[in-house]
């Protein structure tokens, strides 16, 4: 199957750069999958889920924030705030960081606060969902 | 002669204990430049992506109705100055500070400092200051820096200063380190010669002001982020160096000191025997 150049990175390091067949990840207007030879494209990501198809198989990932390009030549960057592998996530920590941000959420005292407290809960609720299945 | 053998004597000790103290602050940045070169390391392909990436959209833009990428008229600049928490890293502070008067000459400026004697400089000479709550540059996490990034885009928006600028120090190598200034706000890229317009060509979703309003602000974190990465390795560099040198200076110190101290001993005795024998001639 035809393949393109996909990088990851985050101020934590690079997670990946090598072929890949197949990039679906939620941008801040919905979901978008990336395929081979797609046009020059730029948008800012959300908080979701990122499936890679490497190879044939699934990688999953939870991801927030940063931005997703795609350069001429088949160049495509997630350059993202956070990402984690499913298989790298410690789901103890995960429902911790959930049950913490739900306690921030009802504790927020102006709309700033909340508005901190939601995206630390729905980026919990993501990492939460990957790890599971 | 006792008493000026008593004072080297306790010149000795007091050089001994002040080299103890530079060996100990060498050891202590020596293991922490480990780690903080480590963290350089990992984020310099985040900050290289995000940087080329950004150069790419700003270079095929041909819309300029976004705030951070029209250029408008320079009234007032703001510089985000990053320095040590500690003196005692030779000239680490002194070349950031000195770089960043250079740059700002004859400019209408405010600063962000970030590092405790950034904080310190910058009230001594009466810049003035957007936020002085990132005193500890050593320990600013990511979230810091966007909070730092969001309210900076927010002043950019409003028209509060017009460009904007980072002085930080490039980690080269272990032994050297480079003060740098970088312009991060209004995104602007000279454009090549001879390049096919048609290529240049990029889609935005949803809109490009969205994804700009969305990007900009990750990126000056993110480029804040790589900054203060790179200037704490470099300020533990420049410590190591300097507090090597130092202990070095000491050993050399302590090296003539007991040399002087011998022969003072040596004298005294010589002194005495001549004495003595003096006094079973007579």
């Amino acid at each position: 199957m035809a393949t393109f150049d996909l990088q990851i990175v985050t101020p934590d390091g690079e997670f990946f750069d090598g072929p890949a067949e197949r990039v679906i990840c939620r941008a801040i207007d919905g979901d978008v999958c990336i395929l081979p030879r797609h046009v020059p494209y730029v948008t800012a990501l959300g908080i979701g889920e990122v499936r890679v198809t490497i190879d044939g198989k699934v990688r999953r990932a939870a991801c927030s924030g940063g931005l997703l390009s795609v350069a001429k030549l088949n160049e495509v960057r997630l350059v993202a705030s956070t990402f984690e592998w499913a298989e790298d996530i410690d789901h103890e920590r995960a429902e911790r960081a959930r049950a913490g941000a739900e306690e921030a959420v009802r504790h927020a005292k102006d709309a700033a606060e909340l508005e901190l407290a939601k995206a630390r809960l729905s980026r919990a609720l993501v990492r939460l969902k990957v790890s599971q299945s | 002669m006792g008493s000026s053998m008593k004072d080297i004597k306790l010149r000795i000790k007091s050089v001994e204990s002040t080299m103890q103290i530079t060996k100990a602050m060498e050891l202590v940045a020596s293991s922490k430049l480990r780690r903080a070169k480590e963290q350089a390391e990992r984020t310099r392909p985040y900050f290289n992506a995000l940087h080329q990436t950004l150069a790419d959209i700003a270079y095929s833009n041909t819309d300029f109705s976004s705030p951070y990428v029209a250029a408008r008229e320079v009234k007032k600049t703001c510089y985000i100055v990053i320095a040590g928490d500690r003196g005692l890293a030779g000239g680490y502070n002194a070349n950031v500070f000195k770089t960043a008067a250079a740059h700002m000459e004859g400019k209408n400026v405010c600063v962000l400092p970030i590092g405790k004697k950034s904080v310190e400089h910058a009230a001594r000479r009466g810049w003035e200051v957007v936020s002085d709550a990132y005193a500890e540059a050593a320990d600013v996490s990511l979230g810091d820096c966007a909070a730092a990034a969001r309210m900076l885009c927010g002043k950019f928006r409003a028209g509060e200063f017009d460009e904007l600028y980072v002085v930080y120090t490039n980690f080269v190598s272990m032994l050297s380190q480079q003060p740098a200034v970088m312009k991060i706000l209004p995104l602007y890229y000279e454009r090549a010669e001879g390049k096919n317009k048609a290529e240049a060509l990029l889609l935005y979703e949803p809109s490009s002001e969205a994804v700009y309003n969305a990007i900009v602000p990750e990126y000056v974190a993110g480029l804040l982020y790589g900054a203060l990465a790179e200037s704490v390795a470099s300020e533990l560099g420049a410590r190591r160096t300097a507090m090597d040198a130092a202990s070095k200076n000491a050993g050399e110190m302590i090296d003539t000191l007991s040399l002087q101290y011998n022969r003072a001993r040596q004298g005294a005795i010589t002194q005495e025997i001549t004495e003595i024998v003096g006094g079973a001639n007579a």
